[in-house]
């Protein structure tokens, strides 16, 4: 029977292009890559809460010394107001006094 | 051949815990992936290894033996690519390498003719390769390399079509006795 030389060019290939059997020393080194790494994990596993840990209080931190930082801007501010007031009452003050002593003057 | 695509996991509880299996049933077709792509015994050692060591980590997403083949080819020869990227960044040919480090033990395996194919795969270029390697080795539909590859269906029937007829011109031209013999 004739062969069709693509296919039979293409069954070469298949032939050629079977595939190899790895290395007998790429499972051990999976297996042992794998142990090792079993072995890590409790560490990584602490080492990543401690740094979840340290991040979350940095931040805590960050987020509570805006919060004072707020509050002490708050009060300046305040501060200031209530001095503005106390000059602007006394000021006041001293200007009815000179009214009413205008006032006394005139009727005398 | 590709007589071990379809390994047969009942449940998927015992497929997660049975990494050593999928490696055993895997590591062949793998290896092999990577060694044709690269044409280094040493990088696609190290591939076979990142490879198995990411499904690893990703047992879990596997939702079927058919995914994980189908997860391994992909990330195999795309992890390929990349090596062969950052070698070719580096300026070293590791087809040539391939033929002066293992030449003759690829010799020795195959027969003359075989490993002379083999060869003659590595001078295409490399989506071609590609497409041809998951033909002829793992005996794909052009759908199926498609979506390994995550390219479109016509790409890889164009670089199927053209991969094999340069091949069979280059086979043509270097193996006299191949197509006297026939």
């Amino acid at each position: 029977m004739d062969i069709d030389p693509v296919d039979e060019f293409e069954r070469e290939l298949r032939g050629a292009f079977e595939r190899r059997p790895a290395p007998p020393s790429l499972k051990r080194r999976l297996m042992e890559k794998r142990r090792a790494k079993q072995v890590v994990r409790p560490w990584v596993t602490w080492q990543r809460l401690a740094a979840s840990l340290a991040l979350t209080a940095v931040l805590a931190g960050g987020v509570e010394w805006r919060i004072v930082e707020e509050r002490r801007k708050e009060e300046a501010a305040r501060e200031q107001v209530f001095t503005a007031l106390r000059i602007t009452s006394h000021a006041l003050d001293q200007m009815n006094a000179r009214l009413a002593a205008r006032r006394r003057g005139n009727q005398d | 051949m590709a007589n071990d695509r379809q390994p047969d996991f009942e449940q998927l509880p015992e497929f997660e815990k049975e990494f050593e299996k999928l490696v055993d049933q895997h590591q062949s077709m793998v290896f092999s992936l990577a060694l044709r792509m690269t044409g280094d015994r040493g990088l696609a050692e190290e591939i076979a290894q990142d490879v198995f060591m990411e499904m690893d980590r990703n047992l879990g997403r596997l939702e079927s033996a058919d995914h994980a083949c189908f997860w391994l080819r992909r990330v195999t020869m795309s992890r390929s690519t990349d090596a062969m990227r950052r070698r070719r960044v580096r300026g070293i040919d590791l087809w040539v390498e391939m033929e002066d480090v293992h030449g003759a033990a690829v010799e020795e395996r195959a027969s003359p003719l075989s490993a002379r194919l083999e060869q003659l795969l590595a001078t295409l270029p490399e989506p071609q390769r590609a497409a041809l390697i998951l033909r002829y080795q793992e005996d794909l539909t052009p759908e199926e390399i498609a979506a390994t590859l995550a390219a479109p269906v016509a790409t890889v029937k164009s670089h199927l079509q053209r991969g094999l007829k340069l091949l069979r011109a280059k086979a043509a031209t270097h193996l006299k006795e191949f197509v006297r013999g026939h």
